[in-house]
This record gives C-alpha cells, structure tokens and sequence, in this order.
C-alpha cells in the first residue's frame, strides 16, 4: 500500500506498512530500553527524542524523488568519507577505540552514515553498466568497498566494517557481479584466510574467535558474556519473566544490556512468545522491503532498496548470532531497538530512502 | 528491443540473486530462532537454575553444640558468648602491621600472639575469620570501636566458647573440641548435603568438631545442623537483600551419666598420681565417674591454644593427654583371681571346700621352677575363700595349672578382658588376652604350662584396662549380668549380658561376695586397712602389678629406688553389700599397694556414691 497522500498542493511519499512496523519496533525499543536500562528515564527519554527525530527525517527523507539521490549519492559519500577521516583526526576515543564526533548535544558514530551512503553511491554507480558488470567496474567497485572498509575498520571498528563490506558487495552481487569472478574470489578469500588471520586481525579479535570456537581457552572472559547470554535467553522461557523483571538484566549479570545483548534482555522478560513477535515485526519489514524491491521503478531503486535492507539483515543477523552464541562477539546493536542514536538514525535514514525509491513513479510511467 | 531485453534479463538476475540472498537470511533466522527456542523451551530448567543459582547467595549458619549435663542435671559443658575482636585475615595484607597497630589499643599476650601468627596464614588461605582477642572487656570494646575506622576487616562481635566448667575433670571423659580439617568439614557438611561455603560463625574458633572423649563420639548428636542466609546478590556480589533465612538446629543436649561429686572425690583422691578410677553403675553399666590423672584444662584447647602451650603438655612427662582410663594398659594381678575362682567351680576343678597347703610357693612340676607368693612362709592350708582373703598366690597357680588354657582364655572373655565393654567410650583399648596362638604370632614362641600358672594370678601377658576392670568388678557384683557401660544412658538399648554357667549356683555367687567382702573386713584381709573408711560393708579385690620380678623384699628395696620400677597399685571393689549399686576400679601407677594406695581412693568414691 504504498502511496501518495495528495493534499491540495501537495503529495506526501508514504508507505503504511513500514512506516506503522518501523513505528511499532521503535516503540517496543524504547519499552526494552526502560527495562535494560533499569529504569533509566533520561536515556529512554533521550533515545526517544531520536526515535522521534529519526521518524520525521525517515518521512522527510522518503519525499525527494530518488534521482536526486541518484545524483548526489557521490557528494553524499565524499561527505561521509570526510566526516570519517575528520574522526580519525578529532574523534572521541572511548575504550581505544576513536568511533565518535562529539557535537555537544549528540555524538555521533561516523560509521553508521558511511554504512548507508557507500551502498547508494555504489547503486548509482553501477545501474547502467551492462552485463555481466566487467572486471574493471568490478575492481573499481571493489577498491572502493575496501578503502571505505578500511577506514571503518581501522577506528577499530570490525562489526561495522564487516556490515559496510557486506553492503557494498551486496549491491556488487545484485548488479551482476559474474559468477566466474564470484568463485574465483571465494577460492582466493579461503586461501588467504590464514594471511588475513595473522594481518590484519587484532589480538583481542583473534582471541574472541578462538574463544568462539573453544569457549573453555577465554583469557578476556568474553564467553562468560556469551554464557550469561545464554542464561538470560533460557530462563526466559515461553512467556518470559515479565517486564522488568529479568534478574540477569536487572542485576547486572548481562553485559551489554541496553546495546549489544538487549535481544537477551527481551528474551529473559517476554520470553519466546515476546521474541517471535519481535522477530515477526523483523520478517515483515525485510519481506516488504523484498517486495519493494520488485516493483522498483529502476535498477537503481531496485539495487538500492535490496542493498538498504539488506543492510538490516545483516545487522540482524550478526547481532542475533552473537546473542545467541553462535556467531563471535563483535559489537552490534540491534537495528530500531538497542540504545545508541547514530545506529537508530542511520535505519531511519535508510528507511527514508527505501520509501522514497518505492514511493515515487517514473514520471514517464504517470 | 535489445534495451527490453536487457532489462528484462537484469530485472530477472536481480530478482534471483535477492532471493538467495533473502534465502539465505531466511535459513540463518529460522537457525536462530530454533536456537532460541531450544534454549527457552529445551533447555529452560536448566537456564532458569542457572539465573537463579546467578542471583543467589548462600551462607552457612552455623549451630551452637548440644549442652552436656552431669546425672542429676548440672551442666558440665556449656557455650558461653564472649565479646571478641575479629580479623578477616584473607582481606589483611600484612598481619605484621596490623598487629603492631592494634596492639596500641588492646593488650595482646605473647601467646594470643603467637596464636594469631601460627593460624593466620590458613584462616585466609580457607577464608575464615580469626579471633584476635577473646573476651573483651568493656574498656577495651570501647577503645576500639572509636578507633574501629582505622581497622577495615576488623570487628567485635559476640562468639561462643566452649566452655566446661570442670575443665580439669572431666578432660578424659568429655574431652574437648577443636578445629574441623578440610576433609572433616566436607563430610560433615556433606552429611547435609552441603557444599563449603562462607560461614556465619558463631563460636570464636569457627568450626568445630569433638576431638576426644563425649565431644568425639557424640559429636553428630551434639554438632547439630548448619543453616542457611540465602541472599540475592548482583552481578558484582553486593547482597542486595536476605530472601531467606534457615535456622541453624542448635546440636541436642546430652544427659550423661557422670556424677560431678563422685568425679570430684575420685580426681582429689588421686592427687595428681598417674592413675585412673571409673565407677559405674552395677544395674545399668552407666559410668558415674571416669578419671584419668595427671589431666589438664578443656577450656584452653577446646578454645584455640598457642601451639608453645600445647607442646609443654604433650611434653609432659606424666603425659596429661593420655587417656589412662580407657588406653592404659595393666596386668590385673590379683584382681583377677576371682574370675579364676569361679572357672575353677565351673570346672569343678576345685569346690569351696577343697583346700591345699601353701608354703608360699607353687612348684611347677614341668621344670621344678619356683613361682613365689607375696607373702614368705605362705598362708598354711587355704581353700578358695582364705585364698581370696589373703590373696594366696600359691592357691591360684595349683588351680590355674590344672586348668585347659583355651578353656580359661575363653572363660576370661567372658568378664571382657580383650574386648570392647563400653558402648560410647572415646577410642578405648581392647587390652590384652592372650593365647597360646597371640604368644606364636607375636612372640614367637610356644605357650608354656608357666605362662597359664602366671595368667592365674594376672601377671604375665594379660593386660586390662581400668575401664575393663570397672566392667570386671560391675559383673562381679551382678552375679555374672552385666549390660556393656556407657555414659549416656539409653533404657531402649540394653541388652543383659549374662556369664554362661553350668555348674555356679546364686549360692556361689554369695560366697564369692563374702570371700570379696573378707579382703576388707577379715582380720587376715589384704584390704582390712578401708575397714574403718566407711559405714556399711563393701567387696573387693586388691592387686599389686609388679613391673619387676623379684625374689625377695631386700631385691625389691632396691628396684624400688626408682619410682618407674615400683609396682602398679590396684584395686577392684562395689558395694554397699549385700546389694551392690556400684562398682569401682582405681589403679595408681606405681602406689604399690593395692590395698593401703589404691583403696582408699575407691572407697572415698563409693562413699560419694552411697551417700546420695
């Protein structure tokens, strides 16, 4: 149902079902937040004025006709990239880690806007080359995709990094990547699994696989993370403790809570039956964007809106796998719903975009 | 047209490569899903323990020890609260510091000193608290709590001691209590199914457990049952609030059998001798009176001693710790010749008429070997009741060599002589009744007609001990009934032991008794000097244990120079008769006579006894 709402002068770009869904998630967000946050009132108030914010420039975002995003996405990126390479140089440094510009009233994780802003940049890049898209266009694409997520990663920043990655060669892949250069590339990427293991990971990264895949070699303890996980998600049951009543969240047993493992959170207080609706609200916005993506009106849009929701998937996927203890943990939030404005905002932005893009008729086509 | 085409091929090689895509994260959702229910459906109980196990805190309570009361109902062991200044030494850097500082406020001896720096480094090596000072006076309480911020992990707190009032009575028959190795602590924790864990202490040297005497083998009774303060805790272990709280059963009571007067009389009338005295009940086996000397204070042990001032009683020469009593080992002597007497009618190997000329020796017709009485010139014609009252060696051997050794060995038995006669005594020694196999194993050598000959008068290897001889002169005074003796006494289970006999009439019985009651009150008696002792009629047999053989009184002036060589004093004896309540053993090591020595110490119990 997505549509024009035509007033007198004027139309509005607007689609019910992921506006009300984002809508809803966003809300379910704020009420886990509460919970993880043992009460906190001044961030829920704070993420809320996010959520807030994020839905109205989410609606703002979805009125531009998407050529125009088509023809600022390379400025849009060069601005991002800059933004990044300022943070390098002024970044907040929290932990180690320089991820942050501070604008007073917010900080903002430069990463997250970089997240959004290669995958259209690339859909705009590559949408009228044929097919299959040749090596050159395909080095050019992949250069890119690695200069940017070197810069996330060297903040350090793996889990974004990998999303960034992930983003870019999603739209590499839907464009037409060949399938020649697809298992070509596997091969090599397999082959140099053990250079990039001795190259380019950190020690603490290392070792958070090797404790992945022998949870009793922990010298950093992060399987006890996972393992209080686990506890919250189990003790959680079918229908769960009840809000605010979760013991390993409220007592401070699950690190992480408001950000990282607050899935673990909702599944110790709503049990599986509050996890299946959460997941459910999930599905249904990756499925509309599935379908969005089908009826796009261009390659352009169609490659960005798979690009965009895919994006999602991802962080789903790694923040879910990590809760859950089958993936390693790298630092994800959970999209809509963990604490932290620049990750919530990046979504909104995304989601402004994808509307825009399936919202918006050719104009040829009214 | 191509450009259709084209787009047409694009649009389908998106669409499939979007669907693999989402496929892909579709597998990967439904995967964690199914994680997620197999974790909250499959796996729930366990997680749900796990949360609450996450949450929860248990500390241990421990009980307060069972009181132990004399017969009539006065305590003789209680817990006595004591205000204590109290270290958590796992928390303490430097015990050095620390005591230098608080030394400035309460005045610590050098053996409370030397106290806590021989137990500090275990305490906070098993995390336990370590009491400082014990019983702090108000002055010192004082002192320290304006200065209590100087001394984080330091505190005063109200600890029992344990405390017996009669600290030096009743150190062999109560014993006294003492730290709780790891591997005790485990299986008494583990009888409640308990792991270890921090402890809520309530006596000042944390946990105990009965070291000797009735602490030890009523321990389970007196322990009690730890109970728990379960509490929620947070992530870092901060208790946020005690969700429950198990009381601790305090350990139950124990109503013995002893008598604090009789146990007084028996400890002053040995007066620091080397010896022992038990005295029991004749009905009902129960033991009134049970004292091992040399002895020592409870009170200091039981409550945390300097291990200086535990090295000087181990030391001691007159070795307070051993339990004389119950452990030590001594030829019966003549004490023994009743029991021979009765095996001799039961035999019919003599009657009471039967009589022989002592000459003050017995020949052994084997080897012509000469075996001496204690008196020169001997007793003239004796049948059994003269052999008793004079203690006529001569009669005993002739009756003793015409004896079957195994028939005597087991005949022995019956009076407990190599056995377990008590039924709650703390380790007690089994002595020695030995047979012609004993002599092979250990000795290496055959038995000889001899060695029976010696058995008939108590010398030789046969070896009892004081509580044996209790048991011994209990039975006597029973007519052969006993029941096994015991300091708490249970109606429900005690079972009559009776002496199997064929041919030993109640008249026998009443002519032992009077051949017993002629040792003291006959004119020619080996006891006659107790006639004038007391007020109503006792029997009894006196024995003299020699530790050195001699030929004659001149040899013996000469051994008994040294005060180790002389003979053991010892002496069996109940009354009042003709109906005996109690039944009395004494042995004093070296006192020479059973009569003179060891005499009166029984009759001065038997008076207390009487009296009531």
């Amino acid at each position: 149902m997505k549509k024009e709402l035509t007033f007198k002068n004027f139309s509005i770009y607007f689609d019910h079902y992921l506006f009300i869904s984002i809508t809803l998630l966003s809300i379910m967000g704020l009420l886990f937040l509460y919970s993880a946050s043992q009460g906190d009132l001044n961030s829920v108030i704070k993420q809320s004025i996010f959520v807030v914010f994020g839905l109205c420039l989410m609606l703002i975002l979805s009125q531009p006709d998407p050529d125009l995003y088509k023809l600022y996405s390379g400025l849009f990126l060069i601005l991002s990239i800059a933004l990044m390479l300022v943070t390098m140089i002024f970044g907040k440094e929290i932990n180690g880690a320089k991820r942050w510009l501070n604008f007073g009233f917010f900080t903002l994780q430069t990463s997250e806007i970089i997240k959004i802003a290669l995958p259209v940049f690339l859909a705009s890049y590559l949408y009228n080359k044929p097919l299959p898209i040749s090596t050159k266009h395909t080095f050019i694409t992949l250069a890119l995709i690695c200069f940017v997520f070197y810069l996330v990663y060297s903040q350090p920043d793996l889990g974004t990094g990998l999303v960034v990655f992930m983003a870019g060669v999603y739209i590499l892949f839907l464009a037409g990547l060949s399938w020649k250069f697809i298992f070509t590339s596997f091969g090599l990427a397999v082959l140099s699994m053990p250079f990039l293991w001795n190259n380019f990971l950190e020690p603490f990264q290392r070792q958070r696989i090797l404790t992945f895949i022998d949870p009793s070699n922990d010298p950093f303890g992060s399987s006890w993370n996972i393992t209080q996980s686990k506890i919250a998600i189990g003790s959680g049951g079918i229908s769960g403790k009840g809000y605010q009543e979760g013991s390993q969240a409220n007592l401070n047993f699950l690190p992480e809570a408001e950000t990282d493992f607050i899935f673990a959170v909702i599944a110790e207080e709503f049990g599986f039956i509050g996890i299946c609706i959460l997941l459910a609200l999930f599905f249904f916005i990756l499925l509309r964007c599935l379908y969005l993506a089908f009826n796009a009106r261009d390659r352009f849009c169609r490659l960005a809106i798979g690009g965009l929701s895919l994006i999602l998937a991802s962080t789903l996927f790694i923040n879910l796998g990590m809760v859950v203890g089958i993936i390693p943990v790298v630092g994800m939030p959970m999209p809509f719903i963990s604490k932290g404005g620049s990750s919530l905002l990046s979504f909104y932005i995304a989601f402004g975009i994808i509307i825009s893009m399936a919202t918006h008729k050719k104009l040829m086509q009214k | 047209m191509t450009d259709l085409n084209e787009r047409y091929i694009e649009k389908k090689s998106f669409f499939s490569r979007l669907l693999v895509v989402y496929a892909f994260f579709g597998f990967a959702f439904s995967y964690f899903l199914f994680q997620t229910f197999s974790l909250q459906v499959s796996e729930y109980s366990e997680y749900e323990t796990a949360a609450i196990k996450n949450k929860t805190k248990e500390v241990l309570v421990q009980p307060v020890r069972g009181i132990i009361y004399d017969r009539s109902g006065k305590i003789i062991v209680n817990n006595v609260p004591t205000y204590d200044l109290i270290i958590r030494p796992s928390k303490i850097k430097s015990i050095e510091s620390f005591l230098s500082e608080i030394s400035l406020i309460i005045n610590l001896n050098s053996d409370e000193l030397g106290y806590i720096k021989e137990n500090f480094d275990s305490k906070a090596r098993y995390n336990r608290e370590l009491v400082v000072k014990k019983n702090l006076s108000e002055e010192e309480i004082s002192r320290f709590e304006v200065r209590s911020y100087k001394f984080p992990n330091t505190f005063i707190d109200v600890r029992y001691s344990r405390y017996n009032y009669y600290p030096e009575l009743f150190s062999h028959a109560i014993g006294y209590v003492g730290g709780v190795s790891n591997d005790e602590l485990t299986s008494i924790l583990g009888s409640q199914k308990l792991p270890q864990k921090e402890t809520i202490f309530k006596y000042s040297n944390g946990f105990l457990i009965g070291k000797t005497g009735l602490e030890s083998t009523y321990d389970h009774i007196l322990r009690g049952k730890f109970g728990k303060k379960i509490y929620e805790v947070d992530a870092k272990g901060r208790l946020l609030y005690e969700r429950q709280f198990i009381k601790p059963t305090n350990g139950e009571n124990i109503f013995t059998t002893l008598d604090i007067d009789a146990q007084k009389v028996a400890y002053d009338q040995m007066d620091n001798r080397r010896g022992a005295v038990v005295a029991v009940e004749v009905d009902t086996g129960s033991i009134v009176s049970y004292v091992s000397t040399p002895s020592f204070s409870t009170n200091a042990i039981s409550n945390g001693i300097s291990s200086r001032a535990f090295n000087t009683l181990i030391q001691d020469n007159n070795k307070p710790f051993f339990d004389r009593a119950a452990q030590g080992r001594y030829s019966p002597a003549s004490t023994i010749k009743p029991a021979i007497g009765l095996f001799g009618l039961e035999n019919k190997i003599i009657d009471w008429d039967f009589s022989i000329d002592d000459p003050g020796y017995f020949i052994l017709p084997e080897d012509q070997r000469v075996y001496r009485g204690w008196r020169k010139g001997g007793h003239g014609n004796v049948n059994l009741n003269k052999a008793m009252i004079v203690s006529s060696n001569t009669f005993f051997f002739s009756l003793a060599y015409q004896s079957d050794i195994y028939k005597l060995i087991n005949y022995l038995s019956n009076f407990g002589f190599g056995t377990n006669v008590c039924a709650d005594c703390f380790n007690p020694d089994k002595g020695l009744l030995p047979s012609p196999e004993w002599k092979m194993n250990n000795l290496n050598f055959g038995w000889f007609t001899g060695d029976t000959v010696n058995l008939g008068v108590g010398q030789g290897y046969l070896s009892t001990t004081p509580l044996q001889l209790a048991y011994y002169s209990a039975l006597l005074a029973n007519k052969g009934k006993s029941k096994p003796l015991s300091f708490v006494f249970d109606k429900n289970d005690s079972k009559n032991f009776y002496i199997q006999s064929e041919n030993i009439s109640d008249l026998d019985w009443e002519k032992l008794h009077q051949s017993m009651i002629g040792v003291i009150e006959s004119p020619l008696g080996t006891a006659k000097r107790l006639q004038e002792l007391k007020t109503y009629t006792v029997a009894a047999k006196s024995g003299t244990v020699e530790l050195v053989s001699t030929e004659t009184k001149e040899d013996y002036k000469i051994v008994r120079e040294n005060e180790g060589n002389r003979d053991h004093a010892i002496i069996i004896a109940f009354g009042p008769m003709p109906n005996p309540k109690y039944a009395v053993s004494v042995v004093i090591e070296n006192g020479e006579s059973g009569g003179s020595v060891a005499g009166p110490v029984a009759i001065a119990v038997l008076n207390s006894l009487v009296d009531k």
